[in-house]
């Protein structure tokens, strides 16, 4: 290289000037993707009635609500003991359904076990179509099948919604196998399913069973709304409650408790598993991740497994000795056996309860697809509706998380105390079921957006809160030093270090967010507040108006595709 | 070259391998006799691993020809294929054990192409093969390991249960590639040396790469040096010594940085590859 001195103006040496990097044209579009998606936020949120006058009307209403109610009331142990056991069962039932047929789909949409292009577009096209149908709205529309009371509805509604996300985070974590042993078994001369079930299967098998515990959390979240589509247990009973308004607020709030609790609970023991059993580090940037690196961690090693070397033989190694690996691993598989053997004896499926003439009606009345009596119109503003619920709600979301989120990472907030009361806060926040929120928020503010927004908002801190925090927690801490070392204060240290690197993925968790606030906005509109999910409730109970239902999901499926693929584009551009 | 009258285990004629515009092998022409046991050498980036995985059809030539027990590799069907594989073990430089799995059940994936179906789990192989496995362990010396995780062992522990693997397979044909660029020079001379007893107790025809002459030297039969996919050497190994291979490199070598590059990379297990390959392209430019 030779040596130039450049002189500003000197345009003749050009090549040599230190210009500007040229901003790549995809930038520049997604930037403005990015604009226009915050300006719609903040239109959305504007549109929304936050005003002082609407909320002196809710706390009326609430006060009166209060007055009127019976006091807040739990159901007697037996009683308590049944629902919760006949919620748990459902739940267990379809988690275990849903992962066990997303083995296949995710095989077939894995890059490297997919036989080819097309079996890849399929399993990819089943795991984004069954994540896009609510389970409650599916619930809702098979319900028909079934004699009343019955919870096949719910178990077949969690297991066919559930394949989406289990089957994608478990491809996922297909494509980041170790190549290597699965080569080994080809060069041996194994075939097709040994090489899937000696080599790939092993190392997925715990991100498998991750993946499973995280969504049966979920499941057990969603559980509440399923109870408003008939489906038995602790939702319904809130249901119930619910119906007999004001005096029932009060049983029903009971039940919201006992919800919470359950929730929290669940989420204590399946956390607990992944991190202990499954060798999970439990604080990672976006849920998919999260799932997928943390099961490539290894156990603890233990050498205790040895056998005893004094005069060994092949004939006394043939008895495989009772190390305390050994014991482990058998007393947790007949653990998981028994788990979902309960599950599905507490969901009390019985076959007699299937209608079977009705069952392939009732498939059939799905299709075509119409609009029905509605005029476009009418979608047109309900989609509308939906979105602004998901984008205001995001937009508050993100401003708070980034606050909650910021005070919680250790390497922001002032001292460990505020660290560790913000990360309770986020615990806590995470641990309401936003559909208990949206219920209780609905019969205070009356029905309406308000109420949707607040609810998807709040629910949301907990978890982008989270992800913002061991985001900032995970950035490179030699930047924050150099800038602390200039004689920085915090906040600029902050500013000029640590936001900057922790941006990208900061953008990611709240394109994330967006996208599960589409789908929950939908749902939201089922418990009242308004938008296209109104529209399914209204038309899932009947056979006549399923064409509808079968439209409003080819929309919801439309609405979340283009999500996703900005999500992607913008992820592209700003890796 | 010796002349038999058996037909020889591997023939290899005319191949030619191309990666888009990588031209990783170039008209390669290899005899590999029973019982032989030959040592592929050369600078990493040469096409030895290239060359090992057509011989165990994990790579289609791009031309040419790869007959391996009397089998023409490119012509066959997946079924035969796999059967034929079942013939063939390799051993990898990074071994490529399934981590999660135990040693016993890692020794067993050498018997998949012997039985029918997946296989999850020990109890769902015969005792009869598991009792075969265990043999091979005894012979690799690990018994005593058999039921730990795989990923609980030392380097050079997991590439001797990849040899009992490879031995589970009941093999003719041994290929190594570069099984000892991962040790350390004490399991590395351990697990060298296993190679070659196994080789001469069962008597198996064993191709192993390496990059380092002083290994290679004494150890193999024959020595086959590659040199940008192409075969600049080949020779039996009794009486060779390193200044009579670093000759012929010498003549092949058309500049002197290309030599010493050469150097650096046969004699010592000095860090390998990118650095050493600009290099060359440079000293040939200049
Ligand atoms: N799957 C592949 N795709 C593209 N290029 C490859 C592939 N495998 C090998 N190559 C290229 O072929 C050449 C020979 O590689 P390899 O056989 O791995 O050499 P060696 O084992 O001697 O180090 C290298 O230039 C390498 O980059
Ligand atoms: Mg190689």
């Amino acid at each position: 290289m030779t040596a130039t001195t450049t002189t500003p103006g000197s345009a003749t040496s050009g090549a040599a000037l230190p210009r500007r990097p040229r901003i790549s044209t995809n930038k520049v579009i997604a930037g403005a993707v990015i604009v226009a998606m915050a300006g719609f936020a903040i239109w959305s949120l504007a549109q929304i009635d936050f005003s002082l006058y609407n909320f002196q009307r809710s706390m009326l209403s609430l006060a009166k609500t209060i007055r009127l109610m019976d006091p807040i009331s739990f159901p007697s142990v037996p009683d308590l003991v049944y629902l919760i056991s006949l919620t748990l069962g459902v739940v267990i039932a379809g988690t275990v359904v849903a992962a066990v047929i997303s083995m296949p789909i995710a095989y077939l949409a894995a890059a490297n076990t997919a036989p080819n292009r097309t079996s890849r577009v399929i399993g990819r096209a089943i795991g984004v179509i069954t994540r896009a149908v609510p389970d409650v709205i599916l619930a809702m529309a098979i319900g028909l099948m079934f004699t009343l009371g019955a919870t096949w509805a719910g178990v077949l509604a969690i297991g066919f919604h559930s394949i989406g996300m289990i089957s994608k985070l478990f491809a996922d974590a297909i494509e980041q196998i170790d190549e290597g042993p699965r080569l080994a078994i080809r060069a041996a001369g194994g075939s097709k399913a040994q090489e899937f079930w000696s080599g790939v299967f092993p190392q997925v098998f715990p991100s498998w069973i991750a993946t499973a515990l995280h969504r049966f959390d979920i499941n057990v979240r969603g559980s509440v709304i399923l109870g408003f589509a008939g489906v038995g247990g602790l939702g319904y009973r809130m249901y119930i409650d619910f119906q007999q308004f004001p005096q029932g607020f009060g049983p029903a709030l009971g039940i919201a408790i006992v919800i919470f609790l359950l929730c929290v609970a669940t989420e204590l023991v399946s956390s607990t598993i992944r991190v202990r059993l499954l060798g999970a580090q439990p604080t990672r940037r976006t849920l998919g991740d999260a799932l997928m690196r943390q099961t490539r961690g290894r156990r603890k090693t233990t050498t205790a497994a040895t056998l005893s070397t004094a005069d060994l033989t092949v004939e006394k190694a043939m008895r495989r000795p009772w190390n305390s690996s050994r014991v482990s691993s058998t007393v947790w598989g007949w653990v998981g056996i028994l788990v979902v053997i309960g599950g599905f004896a507490m969901s009390r499926l019985d076959p007699n309860q299937i209608m079977w003439k009705y069952v392939w009606s009732t498939i059939m009345s799905f299709w075509p697809p119409s609009t029905g009596a509605y005029d476009t119109q009418t979608f047109v503003t309900a989609i509308v509706q939906t979105l602004q619920m998901a984008f205001a709600a995001a937009l508050l979301t993100f401003l708070v998380s980034l606050v909650f989120g910021s005070l919680a990472a250790r390497n922001i907030a002032p001292n460990g105390w505020v660290r560790g009361a913000f990360r309770v806060f986020l615990v806590i926040f995470r641990g309401v079921p936003e559909l208990v929120l949206a219920i209780v928020l609905i019969i205070i503010t009356g029905l309406g957006p308000q109420a949707g927004v607040l609810a998807l908002a709040f629910g949301g801190v907990g978890l982008l809160g989270k992800l913002i925090a061991d985001s900032f927690e995970e950035v490179d801490a030699g930047p924050e030093q150099a800038v602390r070392a200039t004689g920085a204060g915090r906040l600029q240290v902050f500013g000029s270090a640590t936001l900057p690197q922790g941006l990208p993925s900061l953008l990611g968790n709240t394109l994330y967010l967006l996208d599960t606030n589409i789908r929950s906005a939908t749902v939201l509109g089922i418990v009242g507040a308004g938008g296209i999910g109104f529209y399914l409730t209204v038309s899932a109970g009947l056979t006549k108006t399923h064409p509808v239902v079968s439209a409003i999901i080819g929309i919801i499926i439309a609405m979340v595709l283009v999500v996703e693929g900005i999500a992607s584009y913008l992820r592209s551009v700003f890796k | 070259m010796k002349s038999t009258t058996t037909s020889p285990i591997i023939t290899i004629a005319g191949l030619t391998k191309d990666f888009g515009e990588t031209h990783a092998l170039r008209d390669v022409n290899l005899t590999v006799e029973k019982g032989e046991v030959v040592v592929l050498l050369g600078l990493s980036g040469s096409g030895k691993s290239t060359l090992l995985r057509h011989v165990d059809g994990l790579e289609l030539p791009t031309a040419g020809d790869v007959t391996v027990l009397g089998q023409s590799l490119p012509a066959l069907r997946p079924k035969a294929l796999r059967k034929l594989r079942g013939r063939v073990a390799m051993i990898f430089q990074q071994f490529e054990l399934v981590p999660s799995l135990t040693v016993l059940e890692n020794v067993l994936t050498g018997a998949l192409s012997r039985v029918k179906g997946p296989r999850l789990g020990l109890a769902t192989w015969p005792a009869s093969l598991r009792r075969e496995a265990l043999t091979h362990l005894e012979r690799v010396g690990l018994l005593h390991r058999a039921y730990n995780r795989a990923d609980q062992l030392s380097g050079g522990q997991q590439q001797r249960v990849a040899i009992a693997r490879a031995l589970m397979q009941n093999p003719d044909v041994l290929l190594a590639d570069e099984p000892v660029a991962s040790l350390d020079p004490e399991s590395s001379d351990v697990v060298m040396k296993l190679i070659r007893e196994i080789a001469a107790e069962d008597g198996l025809t064993v191709v192993c790469s390496l990059h380092q002459v002083d290994l290679a030297l004494g150890w193999g039969d024959r020595i086959v040096g590659l040199r940008h996919g192409e075969v600049v050497l080949d020779t039996p190994a009794s009486g060779l010594s390193k200044a009579a291979v670093m000759e012929i490199y010498g003549r092949v070598a058309t500049t002197t940085t290309e030599l010493t590059v050469i150097e650096r990379e046969l004699l010592a297990d000095a860090p390998r590859g990118r650095d050493a390959a600009p290099a060359l392209a440079d000293g040939a430019a200049s």
